[in-house]
């Protein structure tokens, strides 16, 4: 023990090991080994009562051209796509607006994060009370005077869309709003004396400055709800179904865990061209 | 005088309970340096706020008037005012070109004018645009972010360029060599610069006037002559430099009064006025105490007091050398202070 310590003392490069060790390993084993595992699968034949068997094959990835998966996956990405702008328009104003509240702002932040408290899958049933055709929005247009066919709006692409958007939106706001509240107001107050006008201000000190928030908050919604399965599971039906859904299916009850390996490289590889093609695009503009 | 390019008349600023600004009321003169000044929390820096436009009277609270034209409700953007900031407020993401060329931008000037007078700028504040032009404001010393704020709010040619303490980040020798700078810029551009300091000896090089501001209103305005040689109240002497009050007889009345300290002599009890050019005739007001310290101060020594009344008062001495000629004065001593009637200011509080 005392050897090691006086190794740390002596070494910065030993004592950044150590600090790093725990939590490296930790992902070593339950990321990086799972994932290639995954990856292999993916190349292997089908076992008959689920798992694989021992050979090479990409029919895995072939059977994914298909149109229906495709669909599925181009869905997948248009809802993701949707439910990040849907939380931007809704979470940028109110990140901005949290950032300038004074006092309230402890108060109000801690509203935002209080829906994590609870269970996502209590809060996702909470939904189905609301939206069903005998839900309390039906109830309530009825109570108002509208008679005949209820509206449906539970088991709709609307639905999923609704649901995503308001369990991803904390997750959207939390670093829109730190880095709106490290913006130095007097940046603001010399940009009004130089003649900047507000929407001006707004693009050209705000916007610029908040955007490594704003990018961290699209990544955290988009990201996770390309792999949603919850959500258009409870809320989405038949129509709803996502790529998560997908997943879920050939690894439970279709006993394809090849295809299923398959599909989720599939989504890791969308996922990690976007954020490098995104990540790219930036450093790019960041030099020009 | 010429119509003032900058006038307050009565302005009153609250924040909740605190009055920043009470009924204040001043003008400035086209081309003049002047300085606002005094401690920190009276007021110096709302008022200048109340020019740029960043903070607005209280409804009836008086006038701000630029150019002689009344902007009490006119937004920053639309003032003929350019300020430098305290912190400098370089945007972190432009780079020094972009940061200067802001102010020209939001004017839609054309690319090849705004490029031409950046450089300019940069020039004038002594920044080779080729060399700093594509730098980032955290790539440069706390002086280099300096000339850029000021290149910054210099290129749109203002009426009024508003200061905000702006060398108060500065280590002494850049400082002073700024102030020389920034007066230059004064007296070659023309502009009127209305500046902020909490520093009574930069107010004195630099200011054409001086306002003197405590709590909220102005002590007393006039040039640093008018205000060292003449301080109004007890609040004035205090701040502008280093004061004595002592209280005066004259004419059967007692008068409060300031005494400079180089402007009082130092006699040993008994003695008559020492040699020639004595400051004070026999007869003249004066105080008695015990000498409490002696202060070196490299060009001057500073005797220290303590009068009979129980106050202190300070005596500057001509430094002689003190390894060739030491002070005669030391801890204990009985002395008697003495100075001439002309050169007490009589205070008004």
């Amino acid at each position: 023990m005392r050897r090691l310590a006086r190794l740390v003392a002596r070494r910065p490069g030993a004592r950044t090991a150590l600090l790093l060790a725990p939590g490296g390993l930790w992902l070593v084993l339950f990321f990086v080994v799972p994932v290639a595992a995954l990856a292999a699968y993916s190349f292997m034949v089908r076992g008959v009562y689920g798992g694989v068997e021992p050979g090479f094959t990409i029919e895995h990835y072939a059977r994914f051209l298909d149109p229906l998966y495709l669909g599925i996956l181009g869905r997948t990405l248009a809802l993701s796509a949707l439910c990040t702008v849907f939380c931007l328009a809704a979470g940028y104003p109110m990140a901005f607006g949290i950032a300038r509240s004074g006092r309230w702002k402890s108060v109000l932040l801690f509203l935002v994060i209080l829906p994590l408290w609870t269970s996502f899958l209590v809060r996702t049933y909470a939904l189905i009370f609301l939206l069903r055709d005998n839900g309390l929005i039906n109830t309530v247009l009825r109570a108002l005077g509208r008679t005949g066919e209820p509206l449906h709006l539970l088991y709709t692409r609307g639905a999923v869309l609704a649901g995503l958007v308001y369990g991803f939106l904390p997750l959207m706001i939390l670093p829109i709003y730190t880095s709106l509240e490290k913006l130095d107001p007097s940046l603001l107050e010399a940009a009004e004396v130089l003649g900047a006008r507000p929407l001006s201000r707004f693009r050209r000190v705000i916007l610029p400055l908040a955007m490594p928030g704003t990018v961290a908050g699209c990544l955290l919604v988009f990201i996770p709800s390309l792999g949603a399965f919850l959500t258009p599971d409870l809320l989405g039906g038949a129509k709803g179904l996502m790529i998560g859904n997908l997943i879920q299916n050939q690894f439970g009850a279709a006993r394809n865990w090849p295809f299923g390996s398959a599909a989720s490289v599939v989504v890791m590889v969308v996922v990690l061209g976007s954020v490098l093609g995104y990540l790219r695009r930036r450093g790019a503009g960041a030099a020009g | 005088m010429n119509d003032p390019v900058v006038e307050l008349k009565q302005v009153t600023k609250v924040y909740g309970p605190v009055t920043a600004v009470d009924r204040l009321s001043l003008a400035i003169r086209r081309g003049e340096f002047f300085s606002l000044l005094g401690p920190s929390g009276c007021g110096k820096t709302t008022t200048l706020r109340l020019l740029a436009g960043l903070e607005r009277p209280e409804p009836d609270g008086g006038e701000v008037r630029l150019l002689g034209e009344l902007v009490n409700d006119r937004p920053p953007y639309e003032r003929p005012v350019a300020m430098v900031f305290q912190s400098y407020a370089l945007f972190p993401h432009l780079d020094v070109a972009r940061n200067v060329a802001f102010g020209l931008e939001e004017r839609r000037r054309p690319k090849n004018e705004i490029a031409r007078r950046v450089g300019r700028a940069l020039e004038l504040v002594r920044l080779d645009p080729a060399v700093y032009g594509g730098r980032r404001p955290a790539e440069l010393s706390g002086g280099q972010r300096q000339r850029v704020a000021l290149a910054r709010a210099l290129v749109l040619e203002p009426q009024v360029l508003l200061l905000d303490e702006p060398l108060g980040a500065l280590d002494l020798q850049l400082r002073k060599a700024m102030q020389v700078e920034l007066k230059a810029l004064n007296r070659t551009l023309g502009i009127t610069f209305v500046f902020v300091t909490h520093d009574q000896e930069e107010a004195l090089v630099m200011s054409d006037r001086i306002a003197v501001m405590d709590r909220a209103r102005i002590a007393q305005v006039g040039t640093p002559a008018e205000i060292y040689e003449h301080p109004r109240t007890a609040f004035v002497a205090g701040f502008i430099g280093r004061c004595n009050l002592f209280i005066q007889r004259a004419e059967g009345r007692e008068h409060r009064v300031a005494v400079r300290p180089e402007r009082v002599e130092l006699r040993s009890p008994g003695a008559g006025p020492s040699g020639e050019g004595a400051a004070a005739g026999p007869g003249g007001p004066s105080a008695a105490g015990a000498v409490w310290d002696v202060v070196y101060l490299g060009s001057v020594l500073h005797v220290v007091v303590r009068l009979d009344d129980g106050t202190d008062a300070t005596v500057a001495l001509p430094n002689a050398g003190q390894l060739s000629h030491p002070a005669a004065w030391k801890r204990g001593d009985r002395a008697v202070l003495a100075w001439r009637s002309e050169d007490a200011t009589v205070l008004d509080d």
